[in-house]
């Protein structure tokens, strides 16, 4: 392997024009000389910034340092550059796995799947994906496979409001306790308490903040991360409705989401539902 | 050592219409670290407030498991206040209902890489 990177060095030193970047960063990566294969393709990139082969790689290096999202970014590139990449639908079905977005990973592999080479690792990755979606999606947040007489349990109460899998609602209290809903992460566990621990206090913290710039009553407070967007507008009695939705979902339709569960807690609240 | 060493992001950041104050924060303590603000702002309370908010929101998320956060907004009747994170410093942007969220968005994502290398040198 050290070898073939001195090789490999030197053939790109005799000649900085060649594609020769590809497997030398290759190497490079495989050896988990990861800053270095870094710099290697992003110099090479910039003489070939449509070669494909480069871009994968790219990817590659980026999931290896953790950056998904960059890894994302090169395998969209590549698919622009040739569509139904094989590696590049992989690359995307594993980082939205990764991030839990899991009905696009089913697409990105089922795409790869599609084409009909036999990939057992593309197969297996599908099953595993399909099987993450059923257990995500045979939670009991549907009011109608609860048992009977209990429609009415709090932890529903979002339930039909609501339209993904991926897509959670919670209700808290002025000191963070769940009143209703769930905060289901993407691995299926009801993580509410914990949320509601952490937040326990915003209400406060932002109606002080707004009102030390006189901005008026804050009517919500969204944040990004890395796989989702969580939304948060105030409920009734200094309460805080959570919203959860994948990054995928418009912000648009994250408001619209967040009112509904918001008219749906207020007549919860009110003891009108 | 400079003694304003974050001025150029502050500065790029409060020439956007409509933001009327940008200020770099300890996300620990809340304490500001340096800031572009309009005569008779608090940004002292609001400072704690914003870290305060933003370290909530990056507990929860954690909580969650749904990675570091990105980018956060707190929207009012009379205008909005956004923060990014990056290491330990937030930098957050108040501005009047009008502004172009996106852009202030984009800015302040920018700002990040540049906010961690400043930081790196004053640290």
């Amino acid at each position: 392997m050290a070898d073939d990177v001195r090789r490999l060095s030197d053939e790109l030193a005799r000649d900085p024009g060649s594609r020769v970047f590809v497997p030398l960063g290759e190497a490079l990566r495989r050896q988990g000389q990861l800053d270095l294969a870094l710099k290697v393709t992003l110099r090479g990139l910039e003489r070939h910034p449509h070669f494909a082969d480069g871009h994968d790689l790219l990817a590659r290096i980026s999931v290896d340092r953790s950056d998904l999202e960059k890894a994302f970014d090169e395998w969209d590139m590549v698919l622009r550059l040739v569509p139904g990449h094989l590696g590049a639908l992989k690359g995307m079905g594993f980082v939205c796995f990764q991030q839990g977005r899991l009905a696009q990973a089913e697409e990105y592999l089922s795409a790869a799947a599609a084409q009909g080479d036999g990939d057992e690792q593309v197969a297996s990755a599908l099953e595993h994906v399909r099987d993450a979606r059923r257990e995500v999606a045979e939670l009991p947040r549907d009011p109608s496979r609860l048992p009977a007489g209990t429609t009415h349990d709090p932890r529903f109460l979002f339930a039909d409001v609501l339209s993904e899998a991926e897509q959670t609602a919670l209700l808290l209290d002025r000191d963070g306790l769940v009143m209703a809903g769930a905060y289901v992460a993407w691995d299926g566990r009801d993580v509410g308490q914990e949320v509601g621990a952490e937040l326990s206090g915003v209400t406060d913290a932002a109606r002080r903040a707004t009102r030390h710039l006189s901005l008026g009553e804050w009517t919500s407070i969204v944040f990004e991360t890395e796989v989702a967007v969580v939304a948060m507008t105030p409920s009734t009695n200094d309460g805080l409705l959570v919203l959860a939705t994948s990054r995928a979902t418009p912000l648009g339709l994250v408001r619209r989401l967040l009112d509904r569960c918001a008219e749906r807690a207020r007549r919860w609240q009110g003891g009108r539902i | 050592m400079s003694t304003r060493p974050f001025a150029s992001i502050l500065d790029s950041l409060t020439r956007q219409r409509w933001v009327t104050a940008a200020l770099v924060v300890s996300e620990r303590d809340g304490i500001v670290v340096e800031s572009n603000l309009q005569i008779g702002q608090s940004g002292d309370r609001v400072a704690a407030l914003a870290a305060s908010l933003y370290r909530k929101a990056r507990l929860s998320a954690q909580a969650a498991g749904l990675g570091a956060v990105s980018f956060m907004q707190l929207e009012a009747p009379g205008g909005r206040i956004c923060a990014v994170g990056g290491g330990d410093l937030v930098l957050v942007v108040v501005a009047e209902p009008a502004v172009n969220v996106g852009l202030v968005r984009v800015e302040l994502l920018r700002a990040v890489g540049e906010l961690l290398a400043a930081g790196g040198e004053v640290a």
